[in-house]
């Protein structure tokens, strides 16, 4: 009886840790060759907001901040909102700098000027991009009665992420790269009275892609 | 329950109970669903970061405003009657806002008229919301939640004269997250558009042409008062002078 429910669990374990396929692509350009290392100075990941139909997630961002804390733990990472609080109302959708020159304008005012300064800001990254779902299709049925409840039937989906990063130079006031990436993957869900969800991580690998390529720029030992 | 079965007395639960206690939640739970969704929206404002305007400025919140709040009915049986107050968070954003605008904000103890008792202050402001519009998944097709709004802010002297009025919009929008419920998604898209509109205020303020107008107005009366006082200053210290000087050559 135990063998039979510990390989009823190592089952259940195997089947958890599949995933569904997903197929990424990362294009880099780089305009001005990093500097090795960001030192004590900080790097500040911002989402773009401004367009009507999507939205760059914010736990999007807070991921490529915590993919490049953990790779190299000398880069400090300030989170979004802290930035966006410290200095509003200058990085919200309406008044955010679009070009790395409008932080010139931004300068003029004593305030922001001295709180940049404390905050020791080198690089700011720029997010635009979302995920979406492309397709669904199949159908299940789940019902519950008083011998138990069980589901059948079977769904696919698709998801897509397309986002795109731009590196400014605080200090030179100038954009020094951009990286890009494309994910797209598709997901299973059969169900035979248990359904078994196959996710393939569409966003999180867009993340680690992105990620990779941010620590070229920003990390001493890539 | 007893059932006396052929002189035998079987025992028999008595189910009524919680069927009717099932049945009562089961009801509970149909209302619950056809309730309308309420979301006092909630939220944290930081002040602005900027060099503050030298102005001791006035500030009236109105009954309406103070209380403001959205109600819009369902129009058929799968939409939701929502109410989304926004008075508390109104006034909570516009007194952070307006207190790092101005280098000095009052909260009038009256509407300001020739009538009323109040402080003592350049100008006073009064906003109001004139409009506001939300759009969740449901209506739109887009997993996007947002909340536009549409003000009027009118400013005007202790007096209750007309100074300036002018309207400004302000628009925030959250998209859809795992595990989040549509009232905690209108919060954050109501939240995001109150920050709009506090940047959209502390930024173009002084762009209003009437405002600008009052401002230089204001300026080159105070230049003016300010050189008036000199050239006083100016002329007793010559007449001072003089007296000294005509004291001087007395013998």
């Amino acid at each position: 009886m135990k063998q039979l429910l510990l390989r009823a669990l190592l089952v259940f374990a195997g089947v958890l840790t599949v995933t569904g396929c997903v197929t990424s692509t990362v294009d880099e350009m780089v305009f001005n060759e990093p500097t090795e290392g960001i030192g004590d100075a900080t790097v500040v990941i911002l989402g773009r907001r401004h367009a009507s139909d999507y939205e760059t997630e914010p736990d999007f961002i807070q991921c490529v901040g915590k993919h490049i804390n953990a790779r190299d733990k000398s880069i400090e990472v300030m989170g979004e909102l802290d930035f966006i609080n410290a200095l509003y109302p200058w990085f919200e959708p309406r008044t955010a700098p679009l070009r790395p020159e409008d932080i010139d304008r931004l300068m003029v005012q004593p305030p922001v000027a001295a709180k940049m300064a404390e905050l020791k800001t080198e690089y700011m990254i720029w997010i635009d991009g979302s995920t979406v779902e492309t397709n669904s299709a199949g159908s299940m049925t789940c019902g519950i009665g008083p011998g138990g409840a069980g589901c059948f039937g079977f769904g696919t989906w698709g998801n897509e992420s397309n986002y795109e990063a731009t590196i400014w130079d605080f200090t030179d006031r100038a954009e020094v790269g951009r990286v890009n990436t494309s994910t797209s993957g598709q997901s299973y869900m059969p169900a035979v009275v248990v359904p078994i969800p196959i996710i393939a991580p569409v966003q999180g690998t867009a993340c680690d892609g992105i990620g990779d390529q941010l620590l070229e720029f920003l990390s001493s030992e890539y | 329950m007893e059932v006396p079965l052929s002189g035998l007395t079987i025992s028999v639960p008595d189910l009524r109970q919680p069927v009717k206690l099932l049945a009562g939640l089961l009801v509970l739970g149909l209302l619950a669903g056809c309730g309308a969704r309420q979301v006092v929206v909630e939220g944290n404002f930081p002040e602005p970061l900027m060099s503050p305007l030298p102005l001791n400025m006035g500030i009236w919140y109105n009954e309406e405003f103070a209380n403001h709040e959205f109600f819009d009915e369902a129009k058929g049986r799968a939409d939701s009657t929502w109410i989304v107050k926004t008075g508390a968070a109104q006034m909570q954003m516009w007194d952070t806002v307006l207190a790092g605008v101005f280098s000095n904000l009052e909260h009038m103890k009256n509407a300001p008229g020739s009538a009323e008792m109040n402080q003592i202050v350049d100008a006073v402001l009064i906003p109001k919301v004139e409009e506001l519009q939300y759009a969740i998944p449901a209506h739109t097709n887009v997993k996007v939640y947002e909340i536009w709004m549409r003000y009027r802010f009118d400013m005007v002297t202790t007096q209750g004269e007309e100074i300036a009025s002018w309207t400004m919009t302000s628009y925030g929008k959250t998209p859809t997250a795992f595990m989040q419920s549509d009232e905690a998604a209108v919060n954050l898209a109501a939240v995001v558009a109150l920050r709009d509109a506090g940047a959209n205020f502390a930024t173009n303020f002084t762009r209003i042409p009437a405002v600008r107008e009052w401002l230089e107005q204001r300026q080159s009366k105070l230049a003016r008062a300010e050189a008036t006082v000199v050239s006083e200053d100016v002329s007793e210290e010559d007449q001072a002078g003089t007296t000294i000087e005509q004291g001087a050559e007395q013998p």
